[in-house]
Parts: C-alpha cells; structure tokens; sequence
C-alpha cells in the first residue's frame, strides 16, 4: 500500500509536519504493508509557482505529483492561514488534474495557533477535496498550539481518523464505538439501596 | 438614529443567545437607536414550518425584517452551524429581504472550535439574503454568560414561595463584562456606522 503525506508546513521544525509524521505512524500501525513517503510542499515552492505560471513541472516535481495521483490513499495537511488552508498547499492541489484523486481515501489534518479556527479543515479542506472527487474519511483533525501540551484529544482524534482510513484500504468498517454503558432501570437501582430485612 | 431588529433563534425559553442578544439590544437602545425584538421561539411553529404568511403573527415578525434598518442576528452553536430554529424564520422571509440593510451577526457556544460557523455559516446565509452590509460578528463563549439561577425545589419554610438563589447576584442573568467587551466594541462600530449612514440619508 503505497501511502503518501503532503504536509505544507513552512518552518524547520514544524508542527505541521508533526502531525503529519502522528498521523502517518497511526496509519502505518493499522496497515499492513504501509509504504509511507512524506513529500514536503516548501522543497518544492519555487517549482509550485513556476508550474502555475509556465504549465510545466520540473522533474522532481513532476513526480511528486505523480506519487500522489498513483498513491493508494493520502494524508494532507495544511497549516490554517487567514481561516483557511495555506497559498502553498491550495497551489500545489491546483496542479493535480481535476479527475486525478477520484475515489483515493484522504485523511485530512490542519494545524493552527487557535482552536478558533479549526472549522477551516470542514468549511475549506473538506470541500477542496470533495471537488476533487476523493474520499475524505469523516474524522479530520485539527491541531492547535494547546493540542500539543496536553495530546489527550489529538491522539484520540489521529487514532480514529487512521482508523477511518485503513477501514478504507482494507475493507473493513473501522473501530467500533466505545459501548455506552449498560443502563441499569430506576426500580433496579432502588431496589439496591433498600435495606435488606432481616429475617428474624 | 436607526431601527434595529435584534432576532434570535433559540428553541429555549431562558438561552445564552438570548441573554447575549439583549444585552446588545439594550446597548444599542442606550446608543439612541429604536430597537425591536423578536425571538424566533415566540413564533408559531405549524405558521413557521409551512411558511404559512397569512399567520397574523408570522406577518408582523416579517413586517418587523422589513422595516428595519438594520438587523443583530444571533444564534447558539449546533452541530457547527447556526440553529434551525433561525433557518426557519430565514427560510420564510423574501429572497432579497435584508437588501439595504445592516447586519450584526453574534453567535454564543460551547467551544472556541466552532467560531468559524460565524464566517463560514451564518455569514453567507446573511449575504445570501442580500444584506448590504454583513459586519464583523462575534462569538460569545458560553463561559461568559450566567442565566438566573431557577428557584430551587423547596419552598420557602415560611412564605411558601418558592426559594430564591441564596446569592442575590444569582437572582438575574449576568454576562461577564470581559467577556462581552469585544462584542460590544463591534456594537458600538455597528451604532457608529448606523449614525453615519442616517446622517447620510
């Protein structure tokens, strides 16, 4: 299974990145056989433009997009800029033919300075990707500065979006919820806290 | 000075969103401004659902849009977006009912993560009614904002009344002064604007 990352992060270290790295570990322990291979957006800025403004990709950016049209699933992630996704990342999606992700599971991950902006990943990722005709898996995940002291809800969020994607890959349904717990009636639980009479 | 018509979608009777929509109806009223109310909860349902105008009622709450000069339309936050208890009301009024009009849009909800339904929800539907002006809005979190508290189950021993809150503070809604107070710069912008366009008229 040959499964791709796009991350447009921009700095060295980045959170971006990070989550990407999170997310493609997720989905290497739910897949078996996963080939994952990380393609960073800003190795290949100046490359993005020049095919924007002139029709033709540099080679190696010719096969980084060939990795990903030829890829058997995909996880995307983006930082949130100005409450949507980066100029870099949208740029580089605007390479790919409009027909060329029809189908391909995508997990899609945002990271950002404030929760606030999380709606990003519904309201502007989410519908990048449907145009294209790709399957986004219904969990995406959103990281905010915060997320990474405390990565309780992040791990929980990752953990179901691989789910979600490798139940994509393999045909099977993902995780089932955690069971709500077993309701006990009103008259069942009276009944435990009447006195027991003892009998005499 | 302007007519404003502050409206709110909220299926409950005692709500966050209504407590927030006063609060900047009274701050606009104090501005000098004619402010009306209307609550899309107080609407009859059945005259709502099927969109039924000969509905006295339903016909003064669109006569009310109409006359406006500007509108706050405020709503809680559900599953990501505005109530449907607002889209009801939207949903009846004409395709190009806010043209000419102002608008504030205020929503109130339970998580930052959800702050973007104001741009990416409440806002179109706004600029998709034709509204000329749709201002920067706010969400309130409902942190900030303090309902009364409701008398508690037992009555009073000696008046037979039912108990008030022990704190008096408790005895009327309250919204957090910093909490609100970017909200209501943006009202007090909103006013500004109002007066400048009237003048301008």
């Amino acid at each position: 299974m040959n499964i791709v990352v796009v991350t447009a992060g921009l700095s060295v270290p980045s959170s971006t990145r990070l989550l990407a790295d999170r997310l493609a570990a997720a989905v290497g322990d739910r897949v078996d056989g996963a080939d994952l291979r990380v393609i960073e957006l800003r190795d290949h800025a100046k490359d993005i433009a020049n095919h924007l403004v002139t029709g033709f990709p540099p080679p190696s950016l010719r096969e980084a997009l060939d990795a990903v049209v030829s890829s058997d699933a995909l996880i995307a992630v983006t930082p949130i800029f100005n409450a949507s996704y980066s100029g870099l990342f949208k740029s580089f999606f605007d390479l790919i033919e409009p027909d060329a992700l029809t189908g391909k599971p995508v997990i899609i991950g945002a990271t950002g300075g404030t929760p606030r902006h999380s709606l990003a990943l519904e309201h502007a990722v989410r519908p990048l990707f449907t145009y294209l005709h790709a399957v986004v898996v219904p969990t995406s995940v959103y990281a905010a500065s915060e997320d990474w002291g405390n990565t309780d809800g992040l791990d929980t969020r990752v953990a179901r979006a691989a789910g979600e994607l490798a139940g994509l890959l393999t045909g099977r349904a993902p995780s089932p919820r955690p069971a709500e717990p077993e309701l006990i009636p009103f008259e069942a639980q009276l009944a435990a806290l009447r006195p027991q009479r003892s009998a005499n | 000075m302007s007519s404003i018509l502050t409206l709110w979608g909220t299926p409950s009777a005692v709500s966050r969103t209504g407590i927030v929509a006063e609060h900047v109806a009274t701050r606009l009223a104090a501005a000098g401004h004619r402010v009306d109310r209307l609550a899309v909860r107080d609407l009859p349902a059945t005259a709502l659902l099927h969109a039924d105008t000969s509905d006295p009622v339903l016909r003064d709450a669109l006569r009310l849009v109409e006359k406006a000069d500007a509108l706050v339309v405020a709503s809680p936050v559900y599953k990501a977006s505005y109530s449907g208890v607002l889209k009801t009301f939207l949903d009846v009024l004409p395709q190009f009912a806010l043209r000419g009009k102002s608008v504030l849009p205020v929503l109130t909800g339970g998580t930052p993560a959800h702050v973007l339904a104001l741009d990416y929800a409440l806002r179109p539907v706004l600029t998709s009614l034709g509204a000329t002006h749709v201002a920067q809005g706010w969400f309130v979190h409902e942190s900030f904002v303090h309902p009364a508290a409701t008398p508690g189950p037992d009555p009073d021993p000696h008046t037979g009344a039912p108990a008030e809150p022990a704190d008096p503070a408790d005895r009327v809604h309250r919204v957090d002064p910093d909490g609100v107070a970017p909200l209501l710069e943006l009202v007090d912008a909103f006013s500004a604007r109002l007066f400048a366009e009237g003048e301008a008229r």
